[in-house]
C-alpha cells in the first residue's frame, strides 16, 4: 500500500544501552536547556547590557578622573594671594607669609581689595576661633574652586596651632591623628572584627545576584511546557522531577555564565587599570576568613536558593501564563528585600520582635540569617534550625512543584486549583 | 515495556475503568484489551473519553477506579523509551530549531545523539521538510509542525503507538503520507492504538475496534465482529412510493428515492423484497452490503445528536 519510494527512515536506531535512563535524561535536560539559552541572541544583548553599561560609567569615570587631576594639579600650582586680620593673636605672620598672606591693617580696606579684586582673599580671624566664627572673603572661582579659601584659612589655623604648642605629639593628639588597632574576643579567641563579617557577608550578595539574575527563567521554565504544549509529550517520556531538576541546574549554570560576564568588566578594571578609575585598594589581609559563619552562610545561601527556586517553579506550574504568574511574582520578590527596611534594627538588636519574625519567616528568613549571620549575631542553634527549615521547607515545596507540574500542568488554559491537586484527583482539574 | 504481550497477556489492559471529572462520571467501567502486534482502533465521538482513557493509560490523570496496564503493570515515564504518543493536544518548543527539538526528544527516548541526528535528517528528508531543519517550530505551518510532531512520535522504533487522531489538520495528501508511516510501523511489529474519525482508515488499518459512547463500550472486536454486532447487512433500495413500517426491517437512513434498510431477526432480502413489494413500493434496484464503520458510526451517534435536539 505504501507510494513512498524513499529510504524510510521508519525503522529507527536500537536505543543504545545506557543505565540508568533518568540520569542520561538529567544530563539531556540541562544541556537542551542551558544550549537554547545561551545561543540566544536576546540572552546575549541582556547579559552584555550590563558589562558595557559599567564600561561606559568606567570610561567616563575615567576621563572625569583625569580631568580631576590635572584640575587639581593647577590648583595646587596656583598661588593664594590674601591679606588676614587677627584679634586672637594665634597666627603666625611667618606662617602666613609661606603660604601667600600678609596681615591687613584694616579690615575695611582689606575687604574692598577682595571686592576690586586686587586681592584675592580676606580672612579674619575672630578672637576665640573655637567659639566664634572665621569669616572668609575671595573672590569668585566658581562653585567647587572657592572651597579653596576656606580650606587655607583652616590651614592657616592648623599651622599656627601646632606653631604654638611645639609638640607633634600633641599636635596630632589634639587633631585626633592617631593609629588605633582593636581586638575583641569571643569564646576566649579573637573575633576578626569588620573583616571577619565581609566574607560571609558575600553570600548574601551572592544570593541576591543569583535570585535577581534567575529568578524570572525560574517562574517561566514549567510555563513554557504548558504555553507550548508540549506537557503530555513530556510527561510521557520523563520523570517531572528529572525535567524540574534538569532545569534548576541548568538555570545554575546560566547565572554563572552571566556572573561572570559581568564580573569580567571588575576584574580587568580593577587589575589594570585601578588607579586611573580610583579604585579602592582592597587590602584582603584584613579579611578574617572564620569557618563557622562560612559554612553557615554558604547551607543558609544554598537552602535559600533551593526555597525560593522551587516556590517559583511551583507558581509557574500553578498558573497558565507568564502574565497571570507574575502578579504573584511581584510581591514574592519584595520579600527578599524587606528585611532591609528594619537593618539597623537586625544589627543592633537582633531579640527585637520583628527582627525574629523576619528570622523565622520562610521568605525572609535567607537574608535576615545572613545579614546577622555575618555580623555575629546568629547563634548556632538558630542558625541549624534555620538551615533545616529552609531545606525541609525547599524540598517539600519542590515536590509540591514537581506534583503540581505533573497533575496540573496538562491544565492548559486556566489556574490550577491547589487543593484539588493535591487530592490527587487530577481527571478533575480539567473541570470537563 | 519490554517484553510485550504475551498470548495470554495482552500489552494493553483495562478493566473496570472508571473515571469521575468532579461530580460526573465521564467514563463508566470500561474493560478492553489490546494485543501485541495488533492495530486497535478508538472510536466514538467528541466528549466520548477516548482522550480520557489514552491519558489515563499513560498516567497523565489518575483513574477513579480500575486497572490499566501496559505489559501488565501501570506506565511510568522511564517506559517512554519503547512508547511513541501523539496527544491530541499537539505541541512543540516553538521557539527552537525543528532539527534541536528532534534531536532532544530523540535523546530522552534514548537514542544517542548521533542516532537521534542522522534519523532526524532522514526523515526530514522523506516529509519533504529537509531544508525547515534549522527553522523555529513556530515559522513552520500547522500541517508541517503535525509531520514534526508525527516524527518525534516515532523515532525511537516504539513497541506501542498511541496515536490520538493523527490525521486532525492534515491535508489529504499529508493523511496518505502519515497511513503509509503508520503502516510501515505496524508491519515493523509495533502494536498500534488510534483514535481517529476515519472510518475508512479504520476498516482499512484495524485488527480491532471499540467504539465509545457516554463513557461506556457499545462495541467492541474486530471489524467484522463489529459489523455483526450491528446486523452485519444492510439493503441499499432505490424505490418509488413510500416506505411502509415493518416487523422486517428498520430504516437506517431515508433520503430521496432512496434508503438502507437493516434487516430485523435475520429476515432474509427475499423476504423484506416481497414485503416491499406487497407494500406498494416500486423498487427501482436492491442491493445487499455489508455495512460499514461510518453507518455504525451514524447510527450510534446519529440516536445520540437526535435525542440531543429533542
Amino acid at each position: 500500500m505504501s507510494t513512498t519510494t524513499k529510504p524510510s527512515p521508519a525503522i529507527a536506531p536500537a536505543p543504545t544501552k545506557r543505565s540508568p535512563l533518568s540520569r542520561h535524561n538529567l544530563g539531556t535536560v540541562v544541556g537542551f536547556e542551558f544550549t537554547r539559552t545561551v545561543k540566544k541572541p536576546r540572552f546575549w544583548i541582556a547579559t552584555l547590557a550590563i558589562p558595557v553599561v559599567m564600561a561606559i560609567i568606567f570610561v567616563l569615570i575615567f576621563a572625569s578622573n583625569t580631568s580631576t587631576s590635572a584640575t587639581a594639579q593647577a590648583q595646587k600650582n596656583a598661588s593664594l594671594n590674601f591679606t588676614y586680620t587677627d584679634e586672637s593673636g594665634i597666627i603666625s605672620e611667618a606662617a602666613a607669609a609661606a603660604m601667600g598672606g600678609s596681615k591687613a591693617s584694616d579690615p575695611d580696606t582689606a575687604l574692598s581689595a577682595v571686592r576690586a579684586g586686587t586681592s584675592d582673599a580676606y580672612f579674619a580671624y575672630p578672637a576665640n576661633p573655637a567659639t566664634d566664627t572665621v569669616k572668609v572673603y575671595g573672590t569668585d572661582r566658581g562653585v567647587f574652586a572657592n572651597n579653596t579659601y576656606e580650606a587655607v584659612a583652616k590651614q592657616l589655623l592648623a599651622v599656627a596651632a601646632q606653631t604654638t604648642i611645639n609638640s607633634p605629639e600633641l599636635t596630632a593628639a589634639a587633631g585626633g591623628e592617631v593609629k588605633v588597632q582593636t581586638e575583641t574576643f569571643r569564646d576566649g579567641n579573637v573575633s576578626g572584627g569588620f573583616g571577619s563579617a565581609l566574607p560571609p557577608l558575600m553570600f548574601l550578595l551572592l544570593f541576591y545576584v543569583v535570585i535577581l539574575l534567575l529568578s524570572n527563567q525560574m517562574l517561566n521554565s514549567t510555563l513554557e511546557e504548558k504555553e507550548n504544549r508540549v506537557t503530555e509529550m513530556i510527561l510521557t517520556t520523563l520523570n517531572p522531577t528529572t525535567l524540574i531538576v534538569g532545569k534548576i541546574i541548568s538555570l545554575f549554570l546560566v547565572g554563572l555564565v552571566q556572573v561572570s560576564v559581568f564580573l569580567a568588566p571588575v576584574v580587568v578594571g580593577y587589575v589594570f587599570f585601578r588607579d586611573r578609575l580610583a579604585m579602592p585598594d582592597f587590602d584582603l589581609s584584613s579579611l578574617t576568613f572564620e569557618p563557622g559563619p562560612l559554612i553557615i552562610g554558604a547551607l543558609l545561601l544554598l537552602n535559600g536558593f533551593t526555597l525560593f527556586t522551587a516556590v517559583l517553579v511551583a507558581i509557574g506550574a500553578v498558573m497558565p501564563t507568564a502574565k497571570e504568574a507574575g502578579v504573584i511574582f511581584g510581591p514574592l520578590m519584595a520579600l527578599i528585600f524587606v528585611p532591609f527596611y528594619a537593618i539597623s534594627l537586625i544589627l543592633s538588636d537582633p531579640t527585637a520582635p520583628i527582627v525574629q519574625v523576619f528570622t523565622y519567616f520562610p521568605l525572609s528568613a535567607p537574608v535576615t540569617a545572613m545579614l546577622r549571620n555575618g555580623f555575629g549575631t546568629l547563634g548556632t542553634g538558630e542558625a541549624i534550625f534555620i538551615i533545616a527549615m529552609l531545606f525541609i521547607l525547599g524540598v517539600l515545596i519542590l515536590r509540591l512543584a514537581v506534583h503540581l507540574f505533573r497533575y496540573g500542568s496538562i491544565q492548559y488554559s486556566s489556574k490550577l486549583s491547589i487543593t484539588k491537586t493535591l487530592r490527587r484527583r487530577p481527571a478533575e482539574l480539567t473541570g470537563k | 515495556m519490554t517484553a510485550g504481550g504475551t498470548a495470554t497477556e495482552p500489552l494493553v489492559h483495562i478493566k473496570d475503568f472508571r473515571m469521575d471529572f468532579g461530580e460526573t462520571t465521564v467514563i463508566k467501567d470500561l474493560s478492553f484489551d489490546v494485543q501485541a502486534g495488533e492495530t486497535f482502533g478508538f472510536l466514538g465521538s467528541n466528549g466520548s473519553g477516548k482522550t480520557t482513557t489514552l491519558r489515563a493509560l499513560l498516567g497523565i490523570y489518575q483513574p477513579t477506579a480500575g486497572t490499566l496496564h501496559i505489559d501488565g503493570k501501570p506506565f511510568e515515564p522511564r517506559d517512554g523509551a519503547r512508547l511513541g504518543y501523539l496527544p491530541e493536544e499537539r505541541g512543540l518548543y516553538k521557539k527552537e530549531h525543528v532539527l534541536d527539538v528532534m534531536v532532544y526528544f530523540g535523546r530522552l527516548k534514548g537514542l544517542s545523539k548521533a542516532e537521534a541526528r542522522t534519523w532526524s535528517l532522514e526523515y526530514l528528508e522523506r516529509v519533504k521538510l529537509a531544508d525547515k531543519a534549522n527553522l523555529n517550530v513556530d515559522k513552520l505551518s500547522g500541517g508541517q509542525q503535525q509531520k514534526i510532531q508525527l516524527g518525534v512520535t516515532i523515532m525511537n522504533n516504539p513497541e506501542l503507538l498511541i496515536l490520538d487522531e493523527p490525521t486532525k489538520g492534515f491535508d489529504p495528501v499529508n493523511r496518505r503520507l502519515l497511513m503509509d508511516i503508520i503502516e510501515e510501523q505496524k508491519l515493523a511489529g509495533a502494536t498500534v492504538i488510534m483514535v481517529t474519525h476515519q472510518m475508512e482508515e479504520v476498516e482499512r488499518l484495524c485488527d480491532r475496534v471499540i467504539l465509545l459512547k457516554d463513557g461506556t463500550s457499545r462495541a467492541y472486536g474486530t471489524v467484522s465482529e463489529v459489523q455483526d454486532q450491528f446486523g452485519g447487512t444492510i439493503y441499499r433500495l432505490s424505490f418509488e412510493g413510500a416506505l411502509p413500517a415493518s416487523d422486517l426491517f428498520e430504516i437506517v437512513s431515508h433520503g430521496p428515492g432512496t434508503a438502507d434498510l437493516a434487516p430485523r431477526d435475520g429476515a432474509t432480502e427475499t423476504a423484506v423484497l416481497r414485503e416491499l413489494i406487497s407494500s406498494g413500493v416500486g423498487v427501482r434496484s436492491f442491493t445487499t452490503e455489508r455495512v460499514s464503520l461510518e453507518d455504525i458510526f451514524i447510527s450510534v451517534y446519529g440516536e445520540q445528536n437526535t435525542l440531543a435536539e429533542a
